[in-house]
């Protein structure tokens, strides 16, 4: 990731956290709570142990201090549990937050930019990327403030107790810096690494398995197999060179934190024994010393569960960068230009007003260059010319999916309208599931009553469960004339005013084709404003008006 | 749980790889509640010898032995943390490869079922992440559970023989509780939520996909908000569940933590009381309190495990049933009869054979075909006419649901150049012989100039060698055409089926390598398939397909 890339993430989750900051921030203050807790813990049990061993206490007369241990665990146990509670809202907080500002750009990007990533993509964007941000939030963040703060807290007290034992601990602070660095270098390598192999392996074991009839109608299934094992071997003998390095940087956190353990078993017990006569030593008791001991260990924990959570990190800092250029480029997208006309083509006579538009793509000259139009309510236009000329750009326009480079749309958004493009769309679901898409409160006799304007009805009817049986059979699916059907059975469905479509017939064996005729005469005889582009000669007849679109202009025919 | 059991055995055949692996994860534990607790009784035994030390008491206490010993438990608990990495992720990778060679033979049986329905992209990817759910088993479940087992036990039992019985009892069912919690309790609280959670991803990622897919008409008909907000809902719903598990999970370790510290708390006062009987020195009543206090870490990784389970078990049901062979009727198909006692030189008869796709009208025949040896029959028919599901049929990879299929060939006898060009990331060589026989160089570049490549792979630099695909040579999809037409060349199968064999090649390198395949086909029998005759080779007999139905 280059670097202005990564500042550019890391910023985004900041703002993230920022707005989501009361969530945040109380996950922190339970963590600590949590650490305050465990520092009482010890220091109790410190006592207990001082009282009972060497100032000989009966247990008896401890009870106060045994129930001040319980309370001081129980307290820590409650501040964790709620940590956990905390931070699982946050996370959950802040992702549906993502994914409202996700649904959002999709919207104002429109189907045309959309087009741009595959649906696949997209769909993981929905959910994989934004779950990747789950561990940021919910681990990470919190963790790393904590692993600022526990330690200076557990420093305090070690001082208050014995000012040289603060000092040791003191004395690999600096390092503490070096060791983060350490531990995240290693861990982002680790985490490369371990993500490049499986990301190959993967993609070696798919290749084979997207290939597999093939594999086996050529014999290959054994040759294949042996690959398999040889090529993971193969990248686990390299993966491996490098974890080996990788895993020393937390290793060597491991070490100081166990050596600092040692060091002040040593330092407090020659203290105690009277052989270390400088500073604070003297004044060793077993209560203080045990009490370093056991604080010695919390001192370096939030480091190691940082050093755990750092691959959070990573898979944040990588989806951020995708979802942030997502929500960050729809804000910069220009609201629709969907203002009322001021040109001279009347607004009221005409449902739709295109004025001096043009369009260009960058690498390209301009699709269309300066044009004005207006389509009359009741109308049927169709627009004809070259593949490639620009009749789905002009359809996109008209639908406000493209917001014109310069000139004004006007008409469109303010009402549903109906339409039909290239690709027919077409979910797992029932028939009434997909036809509900458009109209979710029609009663299931107008549905079959749209299947039945599209010819459709004889099929749904040998269903068993009609329009409640699945479009899709296992293995079958609808063929591409059925699934147009589908699309124009939406339009009838919907009794939209305006009806853009997009090469209606194009492709459509003998029989849909005149189906998808029929059905624009009817709606043309129905009063709609129909707008198509098309070749078909029926249709062209069927238009009051037949517009050229040639080398950015429009040409009437 | 049982869906575990085939994956378990499979990781279990690495059985001393995991043994050495959990030795290590044991003995690191082992380290780390060793340093404190010997760190804790030399604290308190040179704490006790000072004192009398300073009340002019002669006393001496050993130092070096401990002293050494905390040394030791030191370096010893980084080096084993450090080995345990090393050596167990080693093993992750081993495992890797293992269950992905299972899955892919479990998906070579099943594949009838899994070639028709499920290759899309969207299936692969779940297919891969279903995998890396149980590469991880051992290392995040076995292995952890095994050794906070162990370490428990050992725990409570010296805690029986040493402490007063009312106290060991308390710190022993602390124990088991906490180990309860972590793991089996945390299993049976999650594993329906973290089950649902997994297909109710499937869900949302084909809703979100249909919408994003039907932006445009949504958008115009104005019901995209409406359809956002339910998918908004839905994906609130999944991310809320997660909430919950991990919520339960953030519960069930702190409670756990709670229940090791109050055996510690326990294993303090039965020490302290038995200090105060005499029955053991001070400082060894300090060490199960210490012991118990390093329980986090032996503890720490169990939850967040055992809150996933139910997820990986969910994978791993997925898994087994792609990898299932299929129920239903056994094909209608006799086995092969030899080639030489078949009448009349027949190679391949179809009689009234025709295929359904679940409710749907016929997608093939019925159609009766009679093919000869040696015979070159040429197939067209518009798309949706049912050609591939013939070329599916005559090639054995799908059963007609009706009629009868002969054959007097042997099923490794025939060749087939699917409808869709399948190029490995391999080399040129190895994508165009796929089963491993070694063919001379000559060989190759004979059949490539047949298909008219020798050009383009003689710009390449490792010639026969060079690398094909996405880190590699990408070739333009009438090359890989060809390549994949060549590789079938290169069989010596007697029948040859090509369907479609010219996708995405150009009408000038069509007609000039045309003839020249039929002619090196001459002696075979081949049945070639296409949307019209252009696309064919020439044949010697022709057969149009119409709308799931056959005219000659």
């Amino acid at each position: 990731m280059p670097p202005s890339a990564q500042q550019g993430a890391r910023q985004w989750l900041r703002a993230l956290a920022s707005g989501n900051r009361f969530l945040v921030v109380s996950t922190v203050g339970a963590g600590l709570v949590a650490a305050l807790a465990t520092i009482a813990q010890m220091g109790i049990l410190a006592h207990l142990v001082h009282q009972g061993v060497i100032a000989r206490q009966p247990v008896s007369t401890l009870s106060p201090w045994f129930g001040g241990l319980v309370g001081a665990i129980a307290l820590r146990a409650l501040a964790q549990g709620i940590q956990a509670q905390l931070a699982a809202h946050s996370s959950h907080a802040i992702r549906a937050r993502v994914r409202r500002q996700l649904l959002t750009a999709w919207h104002h990007q429109g189907p045309i930019k959309l087009k741009a990533s595959s649906a696949a993509e997209l769909a993981s964007e929905w959910l994989d990327q934004v779950d990747a941000l789950h561990g940021y939030f919910a681990r990470f963040l919190p963790q790393m403030w904590l692993s600022l703060l526990v330690p200076l807290l557990v420093l305090l007290v070690v001082a208050s107790l014995d000012w040289l034992a603060a000092l040791f601990l003191l004395l690999s602070a600096p390092l503490i810096p070096v060791f983060m660095a350490l531990v995240g270098m290693g861990a982002e390598q680790v985490n490369q690494r371990h993500f490049e192999t499986l990301g190959r392996l993967a993609g070696q074991f798919l290749d084979k398995v997207r290939g597999l009839t093939t594999l086996n109608l050529f014999g290959g299934i054994p040759v294949a197999t042996e690959a398999l094992r040889t090529q993971s071997d193969a990248y686990r003998r390299i993966t491996m060179k490098t974890l080996k390095i990788a895993f020393l940087s937390s290793a060597v956190l491991e070490f100081f934190s166990s050596v600092a353990i040692a060091i002040v078993a040593m330092y407090v017990g020659f203290g105690l024994l009277g052989y270390i006569r400088i500073g604070p030593s003297e004044n060793l008791t077993l209560f203080s010393g045990l009490y370093v001991l056991l604080l010695a260990p919390e001192f370096f924990q939030p480091l190691r569960l940082l050093s755990q959570h750092y691959h959070d990190r990573a898979a944040a800092l990588g989806a951020a960068q995708l979802l942030g250029n997502r929500t960050g480029s729809a804000q910069a997208v220009s609201p629709p230009a969907t203002q009322s006309s001021t040109s001279t083509l009347d607004a009221a006579v005409n449902v739709l007003v295109l004025d001096r538009v043009s369009v260009g793509f960058a690498t390209r000259p301009a699709v269309l260059t300066d044009v004005s139009m207006g389509i009359r309510r009741g109308e049927s236009v169709a627009l004809t010319g070259p593949s490639g000329s620009g009749k789905s750009t002009l359809l996109h326009l008209m639908a406000g999916f493209l917001p014109p480079d310069s000139g004004r749309v006007s008409g469109v958004n303010q009402q549903p309208f109906g339409w039909l493009g290239q690709s027919p769309f077409v979910v797992q679901g029932t028939w009434a599931e997909n036809l509900r898409l458009v109209a979710p409160q029609a009663n299931d006799a107008t549905l079959f009553d749209a299947l039945a304007r599209v010819g459709l009805a004889p099929l749904v009817k040998a269903r068993s469960a009609g329009i409640h049986s699945p479009v899709t059979e296992s293995g079958g699916g609808l063929s591409g004339g059925q699934a147009r059907r589908l699309s124009l059975a939406r339009i009838f469905l919907g009794d939209f005013d305006l009806v853009l479509l997009d090469e209606p017939t194009a492709g459509l064996d003998a029989g849909s084709e005149s189906v998808v005729i029929t059905a624009l005469q009817e709606l043309h005889a129905a009063g709609k404003t129909l707008v198509f582009s098309t070749h078909h000669p029926q249709l062209l007849a069927l238009a009051d008006r037949v517009i050229d679109v040639r080398e950015g202009q429009l040409h009437h025919a | 749980m049982h869906e575990l059991f085939p994956w378990l055995s499979l990781i279990l055949q690495r059985r001393q790889r995991l043994l050495v692996g959990g030795l290590l994860i044991l003995f690191t534990a082992i380290s780390g509640l060793g340093l404190l607790a010997l760190s804790g009784w030399f604290i308190s035994a040179t704490a006790m010898t000072g004192l009398l030390l300073a009340a002019g008491v002669p006393s001496s206490l050993n130092i070096y032995t401990p002293g050494g010993g905390i040394r030791f438990f030191a370096i010893s608990r980084t080096l084993g943390r450090y080995a345990e990495r090393v050596y167990n992720h080693d093993t992750i990778l081993r495992l890797l490869a293992d269950t992905r060679v299972r899955l892919f033979q479990g998906l070579v049986t099943a594949k009838p079922d899994v070639q028709t329905g499920r290759t899309g992209a969207q299936w692969l990817t779940r297919l891969t992440s279903d995998l890396d759910a149980l590469d991880t088993l051992y290392i995040r479940l076995v292995a952890p559970s095994a050794v906070a087992l162990i370490i428990s036990g050992t725990v409570a039992a010296l805690a029986g023989w040493l402490l007063p019985p009312a106290y060991a009892a308390i710190l022993a069912a602390c124990l088991l509780g906490a180990l309860l919690l972590a793991t089996l309790g945390l299993f049976y609280r999650t594993r329906r939520l973290a089950g649902a959670r997994v297909l109710s991803e499937e869900r949302i990622r084909v809703t979100a996909v249909a919408y994003v897919e039907g932006n445009a008409e949504l958008t115009a008909a104005g019901t995209w908000d409406f359809h956002a907000s339910q998918l908004q809902n839905l994906t609130g719903n999944f991310s809320r569940q997660q909430a919950i598990v991990d919520v339960r999970t953030g519960w069930h370790q702190a409670v756990a933590t709670l229940l090791t510290n109050g055996a510690a708390v326990a294993a303090l006062a039965g020490g302290l009381l038995m200090v105060e009987s005499g029955a053991i020195s001070g400082p060894v009543s300090v060490i199960f309190p210490l012991l118990l206090l390093g329980f986090g870490e032996v503890y720490g990784a169990l939850p967040e495990a055992f809150g996933r389970l139910g997820g990986t078990i969910a994978a791993a049901a997925r898994l087994n049933r792609d990898c299932a062979a299929p129920v239903g009727a056994a094909p209608a198909e006799e086995p092969f009869a030899d080639a030489n006692v078949s009448p009349a030189g027949a190679c391949l008869t179809l009689t009234e054979v025709s295929v359904h796709y679940g409710e749907s009208a016929a997608a093939l025949g019925p159609l009766s075909l009679a093919l000869t040896a040696g015979q070159h029959l040429g197939v067209i028919g518009a798309s949706g006419s049912g050609k591939s599901t013939l070329a599916n049929v005559l090639a054995g990879l799908i059963p007609p649901q009706h009629g009868r299929v002969t054959r007097h060939v042997a099923p490794g006898d025939l060749a087939y150049l699917t409808q869709r060009t399948v190029l490995f990331n391999d080399t040129l060589r190895n994508n165009l012989v796929l089963d491993g026989r070694v063919l001379s160089d000559q060989q190759l570049w004979r059949i490539l100039a047949l298909v008219d490549l020798t050009e383009r792979v003689a710009t390449m630099p490792d010639g026969l060698d060079s690398w094909l695909g996405a880190h590699g040579h990408s070739l333009s999809g009438g090359e890989a055409r060809r390549v994949a037409l060549a590789r079938t060349l290169l069989t010596e199968a007697s029948v040859v089926i090509l369907d479609e064999p010219f996708t995405g090649v150009d009408h000038a390198t069509r007609a000039r390598i045309s003839a020249a395949l039929a002619e090196e086909l001459a002696t075979r029998t081949l049945v070639v398939l296409a949307h019209d005759r252009d696309a064919l080779l020439p044949t010697d007999r022709l057969i149009h397909l119409q709308q799931a139905r056959c005219a000659v």
